[in-house]
């Protein structure tokens, strides 16, 4: 039996073409270490490395690459920005569709004197920014929000959010874990501050590769979360002020940023817009069909208006660990079920403890995928 | 007259590659070589450069917003032209 890849919103799969070669050929010809090694091969590798954050800023429309810092993974980037940052006594705004990889920080610095509010959003994840607003309160100094939700893929309204930030004068901070490389964003245009983003989904790189888009103002106020050797200013024992610098000590995942360039390359070749199409064609399919299934509830948004290709359904009185198992046993499609590391997104979205199964499409899906997917929830029903 | 070889130094290296890919496009002479020990306690890398490039080459790395240290003049330790196996 073939089988059906719908877990994009884990992580992408396939990844983009030339991903696995480029990665191969630096393992195998020189995995030179760069910022350390003096020699001509390592110098090339930190050309590439420079080619990547280039690419990146272009992406995010960032004026300046030199604000564009890899890390292992959009966690770690939220974890910078979170404990970077935050100071005992202040404040933040985060929306009800967070992951865990910023609830479980927020609830770490509790501990440390940080408080936060959570702006509410309704049944199915759509933000209404009037109450974010409401959050912000004489202490709040920032909003961290998901730009997509991982469990119903429902959009936050970040160029709104972002005229809201300025007009409070708050450091504003995104999530980009299910949008980098299927959306358009424009840090300069909604005035993000930070942004955190993975290699591994939407930009079809490796696992193991992220990072963040930091601005200026933000940078003067952060304080890097780990230390150690750059490469640069050894003589001293303080961290080096220079970006990116400050915060990429120890060795970096060359052979994850070396992939991740491939994969830049392609969807440059691509365009975003259009794999973002191919996935809401498939998108709009899907909804359509799987409405027309009794018994299984879409959560979230069930048109294609306001949305990703992340699609949350609830089977309804049926457990859906058990749908999801089925679903793979039966028929080979491999999904996400229960709380997606998103409690809070679950209680948000009134699907917790329950759960969900999510179905995430990449632009290879095809028709026929859903089809035979579709098939299989409905025999699931009524078998 | 001692040989003299100039060195532009920088606070990382993401500084330097800029400046050398900005070089590099202009076609001017350029080296990536690491610090001379004499020019600095820091122990990154640097560019290797021609005397008469060198204002050009503070002009440009002021427009791209590059930063520089300094640039360290240090006599070669080494004759070029000697035959290393000899």
């Amino acid at each position: 039996m073939d089988k059906i890849y719908f877990d994009n919103g884990s992580t992408s799969w396939p990844k983009a073409p030339g991903v696995s070669m480029a990665m191969a050929e630096l393992l195998e010809n020189g995995a030179f270490n760069i910022n350390r090694g003096n020699y001509e091969g390592a110098y090339e590798i930190e050309g590439v490395v420079l080619d990547t954050r280039e690419q990146l800023a272009q992406l995010f429309h960032a004026r300046n690459s030199r604000g564009v810092v890899f890390t292992p993974s959009v966690t770690y980037s939220l974890n910078y920005f979170l404990k970077g940052f935050l100071r005992a006594g202040d404040h933040i705004v985060v929306s009800g569709l967070e992951h865990n990889a910023v609830m479980r920080p927020l609830e770490q610095m509790i501990r440390q004197g940080v408080s936060y509010d959570i702006a509410p959003v309704d049944r199915a994840g759509n933000l209404d920014v009037s109450d974010l607003e409401a959050c912000i309160n004489e202490r709040t100094k920032a909003v961290l929000i998901t730009h997509a939700s991982n469990v119903c893929g429902t959009v936050l309204p970040i160029e709104t959010i972002g005229h809201i930030c300025k007009k409070h004068n708050l450091i504003f901070g995104v999530d980009s874990a299910q949008t980098a490389g299927t959306l358009d964003i424009d840090v300069e245009k909604c005035g993000i501050d930070f942004l955190a983003f993975t290699g591994h989904k939407g930009l079809l790189g490796p696992q193991g590769i992220g990072g963040f888009l930091i601005s200026e103002r933000l940078d003067k106020q952060m304080t890097p979360l780990i230390a150690g050797g750059t490469g640069s200013q050894s003589d001293s024992l303080l961290m080096p002020e220079n970006l990116p610098d400050k915060y990429e000590s120890g060795t970096m995942n060359l052979p994850g940023i070396i992939g991740l360039h491939a994969a830049l390359n392609y969807l440059e070749e691509t365009g975003i817009q259009k794999i973002h199409r191919r996935k809401m064609e498939l998108t709009e399919y899907f909804l359509r069909k799987v409405q027309e299934i009794p018994k299984v509830r879409i959560v979230g948004n069930p048109t294609c208006e306001n949305r990703v290709a992340v699609i949350s359904l609830d089977f309804q009185e049926a457990d859906n660990a058990v749908a999801a198992f089925e679903l793979e046993q039966r028929a080979g499609i491999m999904t996400r079920v229960g709380l997606h590391c998103a409690p809070l997104a679950h209680q948000s979205l009134g699907t917790f403890p329950r759960g969900t199964v999510r179905f995430a499409f990449s632009a290879v899906n095809t028709e026929e995928e859903i089809d035979r997917c579709i098939d299989s929830i409905y025999k699931l029903r009524y078998t | 007259m001692p040989d003299i070889q100039h060195y532009v130094l920088f606070p990382n290296h993401d500084n330097a590659m800029r400046l050398y890919r900005e070089l590099k496009k202009l076609g001017v002479r350029a080296a990536i070589a690491p610090t001379p020990r004499s020019a600095s306690k820091c122990c990154g890398v640097s560019l290797m450069v021609e005397k008469e490039d060198l204002e050009k080459i503070q002009d440009i790395a002021d427009q791209k917003d590059i930063e520089i240290l300094k640039i360290a003049e240090v006599e070669k330790d080494f004759n070029p032209h000697r035959d290393r196996y000899c």
